[in-house]
């Protein structure tokens, strides 16, 4: 299927979402929250067999997470980003590890370093930040260098010691 | 014997371990573990663990100019560092509309194909290193030497070189290097059937990679597992030639495919994309355009990208590295997710495909998948 074709189609399937073209072979989908888990297995029908990345952006001035779902097909050669915004007071998605079974770590990588809830999905346990007390640390509002100066203490300079 | 001691063993609290396979092991590739369950030799569980690398580059890279990053980035993938400024100089140059010299295009082909050798040396060594064949890795380590003195001579840098910038290339070929690049690439055309009869024709090495997790097409494609090991299964697909970037829409090659998508199709399919990455250089050195070599760009140290985002993927030597980039319009990245290419194939497919499989075979299997632990620790 050529790119004009998916994007008919999914049009005509979901017709609340809005497409960008960004290239011949790229374009987003950006879809609502409640529609996500359906829109992507409607790409998964469609021949997107391939779930590349779960990321999450922190747009903390709108008060939002946005969510990116990546999507390859090995069929129409065509990279998809779909996207949906969820309150970032209390972030909560469903989760899609029953489309994919890779998305069961991008979930866990997500909630680790963005604090996002994906319901569905048990195996929670800190994969890389053991023993981690403060904020998810990916979020804007962390603040690396003061976490280092209160755990390690303030850097000095050669001169002051 | 073994059976009375099997059928003893039954009743034994301590039937079952729990192994540590971890950075102390000789056979794991960096600083990674898996908590291994293991009954007698036969693994029976497996909980990959990562966390002992990790670096935060994501989050770096938000408090740094777009230019400052070129210096850290390459750092995220250690065998084959120069992917990372491509990827991101593609993603820079895509957001602001940028045109790249068709010179410079050429040397980043060649950069990157040296890169994909020297990450192919290492594999080999990688899968020598695993069956305890140690000439092979002592043969492909000194081999990779050559390529890092050509490195030196071009960038400066031996393993880190920083040379891929956005618009283009930092410097030209100084005069020289492409007549020595030239006699290194026909050098290691030689040694690769030294390799041949070192490694893969090797008794004992075919029989070790024989059947050792076969891969089928369903879960290559379902699991996301990329580069030479889906085409090892059968899938004739290359980013190079599918999404195309630098100068591959140029150059003429072919993509070699392996069917049956075991340990020894996946170590083929390297050497055989060995051969291509050779003669991809020999064809770029002659088809090698005049002209400038960088593009004009913005003072680096006040660029600003444009709003927006884009997703980039390469082809490297152990799957499809890629980079998610936002910008917001500021001089400094929004957000930058990295895609290491072995994220999936380590982390979650590895718990399918290494139960049932005894404990000396995860090193190999490691070897031939490319597993690659600053992809997690990212």
């Amino acid at each position: 299927m050529e790119q004009r074709e998916i994007i008919l189609k999914i049009k005509e399937n979901f017709s609340k979402s809005e497409v960008k073209v960004f290239d011949e072979k790229q374009f987003s989908v950006f879809a609502d929250k409640d529609d996500i888990v359906r829109i992507l297995s409607f790409m998964q029908m469609i021949g997107f067999q391939q779930l590349a990345i779960i990321s999450a952006v922190d747009w903390i001035d709108e008060k939002k997470f946005e969510l990116v779902y990546n999507l390859f097909s090995y069929t129409h050669i065509q990279q998809v980003l779909v996207k949906t915004k969820i309150e970032r007071d209390n972030p909560k998605i469903q989760s899609v590890m029953n489309l994919w079974e890779v998305a069961q770590m991008y979930e866990r990588d997500v909630h680790e370093f963005f604090g996002i809830e994906f319901s569905g999905n048990d195996d929670m346990r800190p994969l890389i930040l053991h023993n981690w007390k403060d904020k998810p640390p990916m979020r804007k509002d962390f603040d690396s260098l003061k976490y280092s100066n209160e755990i390690y203490g303030t850097f000095k300079k050669s001169e002051e010691v | 014997m073994s059976e009375i001691l099997t059928f003893m063993g039954m009743e034994d609290q301590y039937k079952k371990y729990e192994l540590f396979f971890g950075p102390n092991h000789p056979g794991m590739h960096g600083n990674f573990s898996y908590i291994i369950t293991v009954e007698g030799h036969t693994i029976k569980k497996i909980d990959p663990d990562a966390g002992l690398l990790h670096r935060g580059f994501e989050k770096l890279v938000e408090q740094r100019l777009w230019m400052q990053n070129i210096s850290l980035i390459p750092r995220i993938c250690v065998p084959e560092p120069d992917i990372n400024e491509a990827i991101y100089s593609i993603a820079v140059e895509k957001l602001m509309g940028v045109e790249v010299p068709e010179r410079a295009q050429y040397i980043r082909t060649i950069i990157l194909e040296m890169a994909r050798i020297g990450a192919f040396l290492f594999g080999f060594g990688g899968i020598g290193g695993a069956t305890g064949l140690y000439t092979a890795s002592y043969w492909t380590f000194a081999d990779r030497d050559y390529l890092l003195d050509l490195f030196e001579w071009l960038t400066g840098a031996r393993i880190y070189h920083m040379f891929i910038l956005p618009g283009g290339v930092r410097r030209d070929i100084p005069n020289g290097w492409l007549e020595k690049l030239s006699e290194t690439v026909d050098y290691l055309q030689k040694r690769l059937y030294e390799y041949d009869r070192l490694i893969y024709n090797n008794p004992l090495i075919v029989k070790r990679l024989e059947n050792l997790g076969p891969v089928t097409q369903e879960d290559a494609m379902k699991y996301g597992i990329t580069g030479p090991n889906i085409r090892a299964t059968g899938i004739k697909y290359d980013t190079r030639k599918a999404v195309p970037y630098a100068a591959y829409d140029k150059i003429d090659f072919e993509v070699p495919v392996q069917t049956a998508g075991d340990g020894l199709a996946r170590a083929v399919q390297k050497r055989e994309e060995f051969q291509v990455s050779l003669d991809i250089i020999k064809k770029a050195i002659q088809q090698m355009p005049e002209g400038s070599v960088r593009a004009k760009m913005p003072n680096p140290l006040k660029f600003r990208v444009p709003k927006g985002d884009v997703y980039v993927k390469l082809e490297t030597a152990h799957g499809e590295h890629a980079y998610y980039i936002v910008s917001n319009g500021s001089d400094k990245p929004y957000r930058m997710a990295v895609r290491g290419g072995s994220f999936t194939a380590g982390l979650v497919y590895a718990q399918k495909a290494l139960v049932g499989m005894r404990i000396e075979d995860v090193a190999l299997w490691m070897a031939t998948m490319d597993i690659c632990p600053p992809d997690f620790d990212r």
